[in-house]
């Protein structure tokens, strides 16, 4: 048999089994033919009597493997299917345990899910000093749970509580990590391992020391796992509020099947493999890895000019986090303001993210120096020939911002990219400032930009094709999700959040509580609370947001009143403690604002189940989301889920905004908004004609 | 030999040491100073051919401060870099070696300069425990280990303060301050002329900051435990100086009968200062438009203890050198480390019989109104490493202002020299 994806070579009688050769996308995938090949090989070496040992390894750098090809998994159509999958490639893993010579894996780069599960099966692991590799499990991610023997030879090597760790939550472990896990014997630089292989293959394993082998014993004992077990489903339930089934059914699967033989503990795996495989939740999760990977596809990336160091034009919350990010990504940033005030603001936010950053231990005090360091703080334009991406982020009034543009474009090269950073003004307006609009965009970044994913691009009418690709690569280089989008009020996101916000608020004013839409939000699986997510934008904002959307989008946004009241009341949201809730010193939450309360004009208690409640909320987002569509503001609905689930945090269980309403059926959500319209306001829910042409049609979001 | 272009100078705040920069470490004092001059010019990264940079402290962790800071500026790899050491004077080092290697048509594009975290200089354990470690280390056996672990003895923990050490002559065994104390003794320099220097210094400084004199050489530094703030002035000049107030203090080095205090004596002090440097034919490829042109340097060597006059003997020989004279410098900077050096140096250049006995032959009385006239270093302080390209900063950017010709920056330096420069100021 000849092999495709893998190479097989015997010197001096060790077997040398190589991975990604003939591989042209950078990361090396587990196919079926894969599976097929290795198990060949396997059986081949086996019946060689001759044989000293087996070496696996990668021709490709910074990848071993990383783990199953998804779609293989997207593909599973029945529990049986996919227990039937597991056992095939558990069977060809066994092959490597039961072979009578050594084993070695040398990892450079990345090894991940079954890449790692393959390796477990080896005698020894051996890392490179690679700063790129690492080791990891992440099923859990993708709603199941490693299925060809991850579950079984994980806990052997590191240790039951250790292996949970990472099965329940899919992190990477560093080489140095992997070393005192004890899941990897040795690291090496890189260059060294393949010619050093044979040597350590033959190499006697130190023995354990007196600890590890009581901490091994002690996890051993019924009692101890007992309390692990019930410690470890706690922690899980708080993380995930019970929205995920498959790190509770890792912990049964756990529970029931440790200390059992290889053949018992490996079927029960396959078989919970196969139940969590065809969960809606799985698959949700599924899609939202194909829309995530999707979005880092670019064509001819190679020929998009990169853009390597950029300036920031002011310098507060926004303008700060995006030094921030320019600076953490190497990129040397400018931070311009028009007063030293301001510079120190922006620096305040950089340090903050980077403080955190070093109490995790995420990055060391020098690392923290030189990058917090890497930002130039000034009120001049000096330098700003040099750089190829400004991103303003100057207070959001349109002719401040249009004279901040006439001026930067004097400054900058003609390569430069010009951007701004709005969340509400109009990028076609704002566009007519500049001498060549073809290279300015919108870039818009969410609050804080440390943790949300998203940027969106915003086009416009004269901007060129390369602009919006250059920008798209960078967003990607800086490690963020890039969505574009045409210009309207509120871009993607905030469009269609604002009705949601909006909503909420005449929730109150018919009486239901800010704690019972709060929950409701929340028992849904959003992240945060409508009232409480009020408080972290700032009601100002909030307010100044309704009033652009009423203006830009007519009746149905028609903004409820009671942010502007609030903002009158001096409750302006978390940033000055008062809002929905009041706020201590350290900003945490000490409860429902009894002055809020007062201002919301009660119409007696109402008790809304919390159904009704999530849907008054939801529905007018899928409304929106619809014409959004309509408007051809993105092109599908792969970008407004790619938006909501990275903008928002719109609950990834659910797959996405318009994937949750295509699951419940756009017949039923039709209905359903037709029924508000009538009852409740029949602006606010007007139905988009966009959504029902869907169901006219017969369609969904994704098919139309 | 050919033209050596200042194209552009800055430095940073000053400040006194344990104050707002004492989290700054020596490199991250130097490296944002040449990323400001490069966002300035339109010279590539690669085309730097070298970076000096004077530092006597010098950090355990950077060795070479010098290449830490070329390669933290974000010049390109291949750029070379080193660190300088003459002690008060090696900023003004760093600088005399791109002189040459410019004249000489060795290099076209240098930057030279000095940083100095005199905050940050390190307690040091003595020679008898740094014996006692080795001992330890070398013992193999426990037995072994428990017989030096014996020997140990509590005073050994006392530490050796670097920065005390390096301000002592290890040759006459003075510290700095006891010869100025010298020079007092010897030129009848009373404590109120001393004070009255001081505080006049004050006094010129602060109208300097009043006025924004510094504003265009000094680059904000960021600054802080974390990081997050902001210093763009000097923390040296005192407005509430008085003579009341400085004759107040007590006597530092000489508790009795002594007249240097740390009044009339510079502050010890953190900071950093930059030049680039260029031929004639870089000027012209990249075209620049320097501010000065550097002349010439000269140093000179004298008695250890008489350390503080310097000054004299280095301007005196870069006169020598280039046939220049006193009366054609517009301005002058004599840095002051102490009070009695300065004045002491004064009255060695209008005496006669004093300029004889040194050999000085090209000085004469220096016109007080030429000199120090944003302050000095009793005002706005001393980072030794720095002060040397330092005062060449503030020197170009006030004839600059002036709009006057020829300026000359001189400083004693600690082991017994003192350094000239004279650069020809160019902005019109």
């Amino acid at each position: 048999m000849s092999f495709e994806k893998i190479t097989l070579e015997l010197k001096e009688g060790i077997y040398y089994l190589g991975f990604g050769k003939n591989e042209p996308k950078s990361l090396t995938v587990i196919t079926e033919q894969t599976l097929l090949e290795l198990d060949q090989a396997f059986e081949d070496i086996s019946k060689d009597k001759n044989a000293k040992g087996l070496v696996l390894f990668s021709h490709k750098p910074d990848c071993f493997l990383a783990g199953m090809d998804v779609t293989v998994i997207q593909s599973l159509s029945s529990e049986i299917e996919a227990t039937n999958g597991c056992e095939k490639g558990q069977s060809v893993f066994n092959k490597i345990e039961d072979m009578k010579i050594p084993s070695i894996a040398l990892v450079d780069g990345v090894c991940l899910g079954g890449g790692l599960e393959m390796i477990l099966a080896c005698d020894k692991i051996i890392c490179s000093d690679n700063s790129k590799t690492a080791l990891g499990l992440p099923e859990v991610m993708l709603g199941v749970l490693p299925g060809f023997g991850g579950t079984y030879r994980l806990p052997k090597k590191v240790g039951l509580v250790n292996s949970l760790d990472y099965l329940l939550t899919g992190k990477q472990i560093k080489a140095k990590k992997a070393v005192k896990l004890g899941l990897v014997e040795y690291i090496m630089p890189k260059e060294r391992m393949l010619e050093k292989a044979a040597e350590y293959l033959f190499k006697k394993e130190e023995s354990k020391t007196l600890q590890e082998t009581l901490t091994e014993k002690a996890s051993e004992s019924f009692i101890a796992r007992g309390v692990i077990f019930r410690k470890a489903r706690q922690t899980v339930l708080e993380k995930t509020k019970g929205f995920y089934p498959a790190p509770l059914k890792i912990l049964d699967h756990l529970e029931n099947s440790y200390g059992k033989r290889r053949s018992s503990y490996l079927a029960n795996e396959a078989r919970a493999f196969g139940e969590l495989s065809q969960t809606s939740q799985s698959k949700a999760l599924q899609h939202v890895f194909f829309l995530h990977d999707n979005a880092k596809k670019i064509e001819n990336k190679d020929e998009v000019q990169s853009v390597s160091h950029g300036a920031v034009l002011g310098g507060g919350t926004m303008g700060g986090g995006i030094a921030w990010l320019m600076a953490n990504s190497g990129q040397a940033p400018i931070l311009k303001d028009i007063n030293n005030a301001g510079l120190e603001l922006g620096l305040k936010q950089a340090s903050l993210v980077f403080s955190k950053a070093l109490k995790r231990r995420k990055i060391s005090m020098d690392q923290f120096q030189r990058k917090q360091r890497s930002i130039k703080p000034t009120l001049s334009y000096n330098g700003f020939k040099k750089v190829d991406l400004v991103v303003e982020a100057v207070i959001e009034k349109m002719d401040i911002k249009k004279a901040v543009f006439t001026e930067v474009e004097k400054h900058v090269g003609s390569d430069c990219l010009l951007t701004s950073n709005t969340s509400s003004l109009s990028i076609e307006e704002m566009s007519g400032a500049l001498e060549k609009p073809e290279r300015f965009a919108g870039l818009h970044f969410f609050n804080p930009v440390n943790k949300m994913p998203l940027v969106e691009i915003i086009k416009h009418s004269k901007v060129s094709d390369e602009t919006v690709d250059r920008l798209y690569k960078w967003v990607l280089d800086v490690k963020k999700v890039p969505v574009v989008v045409n210009d309207c009020p509120g871009f993607l996101v905030n469009r269609i959040l604002a009705p949601f916000l909006n909503e909420a608020a005449y929730l109150l004013e018919e009486g239901v509580s800010i704690e019972s839409i709060d929950s409701a939000v929340l028992n849904f699986g959003m992240p945060m609370g409508a009232c409480r997510l009020m408080d972290e934008i700032g009601l100002d904002v909030c307010a100044h947001v309704g009033e652009i959307m009423e203006t830009g989008l007519g009746a149905r946004a028609k903004a409820n009143p009671l942010s502007q009241a609030a903002v009158e009341a001096g409750l302006l949201g978390k940033k000055n403690k008062k809002g929905f809730y009041t706020y201590d010193e350290k900003e945490k939450s000490s409860g429902v604002n009894p002055d809020m309360t007062k201002l919301i004009q009660d119409h007696g208690s109402n008790d809304m189940d919390e159904t009704t409640i999530q849907m008054r909320l939801i529905l007018p987002m899928i409304n929106e989301a619809a014409s959004i569509l309509d408007e051809k503001i993105v092109t599908n609905a792969d970008a407004v889920d790619l938006g909501v689930i990275f903008g928002i945090g719109f609950p990834p269980f659910r797959g996405g905004l318009l994937r949750y309403a295509d699951n419940e059926g756009l017949d039923r959500i039709v209905g359903a908004i037709k029924k508000f319209a009538s009852e409740v306001n029949a602006d606010r829910y007007a139905l988009s004609s966009y959504l029902q042409k869907l169901v006219d049609d017969k369609k969904k979001f994704y098919e139309a | 030999m050919q033209a050596v272009y200042l194209v552009k100078g800055n430095r940073g705040p000053q400040a006194k040491s344990g104050t707002i920069l004492k989290d700054v470490a020596a490199p991250y004092l130097g490296h944002y100073l040449i990323r400001d001059i490069m966002d300035q010019v339109d010279i590539p990264v690669d085309e730097v051919d070298e970076v000096i940079v004077g530092n006597t402290g010098n950090p355990a962790k950077f060795p070479n401060v010098g290449r830490v800071i070329a390669l933290e500026a974000g010049l390109d790899k291949k750029t070379s870099g080193y660190s300088v050491h003459r002690n008060c004077a090696s900023g003004m080092e760093a600088l005399s070696q791109a002189y040459v290697k410019i004249a000489l048509g060795r290099s076209d594009v240098i930057f030279a300069g000095g940083v100095e975290s005199m905050s940050q200089m390190p307690l040091l354990f003595g020679e008898k425990m740094t014996e006692f470690f080795i001992d330890m280390m070398k013992a193999k056996s426990p037995a072994d280990k428990m017989k030096v672990f014996s020997s140990f003895r509590f005073p050994y923990l006392n530490p050796v303060i670097a920065i005390e050490q390096g301000l002592t002559d290890p040759f006459c065994g003075l510290n700095m301050g006891q010869t100025a104390e010298k020079l007092a003794r010897e030129f009848n320099l009373t404590r109120e002329q001393q004070d009255q220097f001081a505080n006049d210094s004050h006094a010129k400084a602060i109208k300097a900051q009043a006025e924004g004199k510094f504003v265009d050489e000094i680059v904000g530094i960021i600054a802080g435990k974390n990081m997050d703030t902001l210093v763009t002035e000097d923390n040296g000049p005192r407005g509430d100086s008085s003579m009341e107030k400085l004759a107040k203090l007590r006597p530092y080095f000489e508790k009795r009968t002594g007249t240097v205090t740390v009044g009339n004596s510079c502050p010890i002090t953190d900071g950093g200062s930059m030049w680039l440097l260029c031929s004639e034919a870089a000027v012209k490829k990249y075209n620049l438009e320097p501010m000065a042109r550097m002349v010439d340097f000269h140093f000179h060597g004298l008695e250890p203890e008489r350390m503080g006059l310097g000054p004299v003997m280095a301007m005196d020989g870069v006169f020598k050198r280039t046939g220049m004279s006193l009366e054609q410098m517009d301005l002058v900077e004599i840095n002051e480390a102490f009070a009695a050096q300065v004045l002491g140096c004064l009255e060695v250049m209008k005496s006669k019989e004093l300029s004889e006995r040194w050999k000085v032959e090209k000085l004469g009385e220096l016109d007080l109104n030429k000199l120090n006239v944003n302050g000095g270093a009793i005002a706005l302080g001393h980072p030794v490493g720095s002060t040397g390209s330092r005062l060449v900063v503030t020197l170009a950017h006030e004839l600059a202002k002036q709009k006057k010709q020829y300026g000359v920056a001189s400083l004693c330096i600690g082991g017994g020299q003192g350094g000239a420069v004279i650069i020809e100021n160019l902005v019109r």
